[in-house]
């Protein structure tokens, strides 16, 4: 699904070159739910935003459904995103001026001929739990409510990855829990997930865990229990 | 651009500028501001020519010979209308005829009438011709076979109240309303026209009638109109006039344009002037305003980035929201610029001592169009700094700078 060749990202020239990824090395399969954990400036969320193709690296290569990235221009990495991959933010990234149901339509603008859909976002917005919220304006939703339609947007076009940059960053712990159930649905179904987290408690979550650390990549080692597993098991029955 | 969705492009830019209200006011009303004031100069400009081209195309005239020491008096009767009498001898109406390359010439003469008076209707310009030379009311005669021009009949401009059928009293003479000339925004629009042998009777009973009695010294007239031979140029004409008729002087309707114009020149420069300045003035506010836009936006057009929106579609955004906002400035700019000039013509056309008629639809279209497309690209101009914003962004990174 993705490889990543001995990526490296600097910032900056000379003394004050700053490298924000060095010389990492991934390798992610259909299916399959990382997380990558690091403190602030550790360099995943640079990771993160060079495997959506929004920046490019320096050195080494990422392929994604075996098209090197590095080779595409402008055009054809955003036909990919729109196509291939959701992206939730750490914020919630939704556009002020337009509804929830309408930015969980965004996507579809950019992949015209993708499944997304009026009838499909409504069904997404239910999914996440804020269907009655469809016509709201984001400034009105709460923190939780907008990470949910944010999700509900990163899904619009059936991607195959989902890529999220802390999505629970700033939720309290039920609205937490509640999203990695949604994750782990998501997973389940076979949607590839990628996540990075400053929360170590969501390790077991996924199918394996990286550690980033001074731009380097650390394989860690597996947990047993994931929050919003009994959630995600008894309450989470609308669920895709 | 659009998609199938239930969601298209369009609908994106419409909540874009209509969940901005406070901004998009600012820069609509900068660009009202623009294309009110060109589109004012312009429609100004093109009603004063118009007018101009039709009041000297009904006189049908193309020399206007009148005494050398009225020659304000009279270019004031034709152009704006301020009622004046005066006369010169006939004399030289006689050797006007003669000139090799006339082909018609007719006397006639000016009366402004009384008013305030029980023996006058009010202050007009009384043009008294002579039906048998004349070719300016004979023309119009033409055009309206119904009508006809006899004793004591008079036809009135425009602008002179009184229905068809109805009497109008001048000098105590009353006279019979037979006929109503087109609007010219010309001082011929506030003239009546009468027959000289009515003129003659008005003045002569005007000792008993009137209030004041009028006196037309025999035999004297005010002005010549002259139409020249095929061919023959008004210029050499003019020239032989002033030679053989001392003390005359000669209007041709290019020569009353070309006062026009410098007179209109002045405004025009003045209104264009107004344009430019009110441009230049909008500028820095656009540009104030399209710099916080860009600021402001510079997070969404990364998220836009980040699900899939290509750069050419983040400019054509921009573009959209930026001409959407000309364009709508520029019509609302016109459409208040075209309900005080319509509405206040006649107030603006006295103040500015012009005449002026209400420019062709296509002329109002083709100055909306031009007023329309300089907001436009002025628009185009305003977003282009968002655009290199938006070229020059690193988007991952500002789409991580704080919560949208």
């Amino acid at each position: 699904m993705i490889t990543v060749n001995s990526v490296t990202k600097t910032f900056g020239e000379g003394t004050s070159e700053i490298r924000a990824v060095d010389t990492v090395d991934l390798e992610v399969q259909p299916g399959e739910f990382i997380i990558i954990m690091g403190r602030s400036g550790s360099g995943k969320s640079t990771l993160l935003g060079m495997l959506a193709g929004l920046i490019r690296p320096t050195a080494g290569t990422i392929r994604i459904k075996g098209l090197d990235i590095n080779t595409l221009n402008d055009n054809q990495i955003a036909e990919l995103r729109s196509q291939e991959i959701g992206f939730v933010f750490q914020f919630s990234g939704l556009i002020p001026t337009v509804t929830a149901l309408e930015n969980v339509l965004i996507p579809t603008l950019f992949c015209p001929n993708g499944p997304g859909n009026r009838e499909t976002a409504l069904g997404l917005l239910k999914q996440v739990g804020v269907a009655d919220r469809a016509d709201a304006y984001p400034g009105t939703l709460s923190s939780g409510e907008m990470k949910r339609v944010a999700i509900a947007r990163a899904l619009i076009n059936k991607p195959s990855l989902l890529i999220a940059d802390e999505p629970t960053g700033d939720l309290d712990i039920a609205t937490e829990s509640e999203i990695m159930a949604l994750f782990r649905q998501l997973n389940s179904e076979g949607i590839t997930i990628i996540m990075v987290t400053h929360n170590p408690d969501l390790i077991p979550c996924a199918t394996r865990t990286y550690r980033m650390s001074q731009g380097r990549l650390k394989r860690e080692p597996d947990s047993p229990s994931c929050p919003g597993e009994q959630r995600t098991r008894d309450e989470n029955t609308d669920l895709r | 651009m659009s998609s199938a969705k239930n969601f298209s492009f369009f609908v994106l830019v419409a909540r874009n500028l209509q969940n901005r209200p406070y901004r998009n006011i600012a820069m609509v009303l900068s660009f009202a501001i623009i294309a009110g004031t060109l589109f004012s100069a312009q429609y100004l400009a093109g009603g004063a020519r118009q007018s101009l081209e039709t009041g000297m195309d009904m006189m049908g005239a193309d020399i206007l010979v009148v005494p050398d020491k009225y020659a304000a008096a009279s270019q004031a009767v034709i152009l704006t209308g301020e009622i004046s009498t005066f006369f010169f001898n006939d004399t030289g109406f006689e050797k006007i005829s003669q000139i090799p390359g006339v082909a018609k010439a007719s006397p006639e003469i000016y009366i402004a009438t009384l008013y305030g008076q029980a023996c006058c209707a009010g202050p007009v310009q009384i043009i008294a011709i002579d039906p048998g030379s004349d070719f300016t009311i004979a023309t119009w005669l033409k055009e309206n076979p119904g009508v006809t021009m006899g004793k004591d009949d008079i036809i009135v401009g425009s602008a002179i109240s009184g229905d068809i059928g109805s009497d109008l009293l001048f000098y105590g003479h009353t006279f019979h309303i037979v006929g109503r000339l087109a609007r010219t925004g010309m001082g011929l629009d506030m003239a009546v026209f009468t027959r000289i042998e009515d003129a003659y009777t008005m003045a002569n009973e005007s000792g008993v009638k009137a209030v004041r009695k009028l006196t037309i010294p025999p035999g004297m007239v005010s002005a010549v109109l002259v139409r020249v031979e095929p061919g023959t140029s008004p210029a050499g004409i003019s020239d032989e006039i002033k030679q053989r008729v001392p003390g005359t002087k000669t209007m041709t309707p290019n020569g009353l344009l070309s006062t026009i114009s410098g007179q209109l020149g002045a405004i025009t420069s003045l209104l264009y002037g107004s344009t430019i300045a009110v441009t230049l003035i909008s500028i820095p506010l656009l540009g104030s305003i399209s710099a916080m836009v860009a600021h402001e936006k510079k997070k969404e057009i990364a998220i836009l980035h980040a699900l899939g929106a290509t750069k050419s579609f983040i400019v054509r955004l921009m573009m959209a929201e930026s001409f959407s906002l000309a364009s709508l400035g520029a019509l609302t700019g016109i459409g208040i610029a075209v309900l005080i000039l319509v509405g206040f013509q006649d107030f603006i056309a006295f103040t500015l001592r012009i005449p002026f008629t209400i420019p062709s639809p296509l002329m109002i279209v083709a100055y909306a169009g031009s007023a329309l497309l300089l907001s436009i690209v002025i628009g185009g101009i305003a977003s282009l700094y968002p655009a290199y914003l938006i070229n020059h962004s690193e988007p991952y990174e500002t789409m991580r700078k704080g919560e949208s």
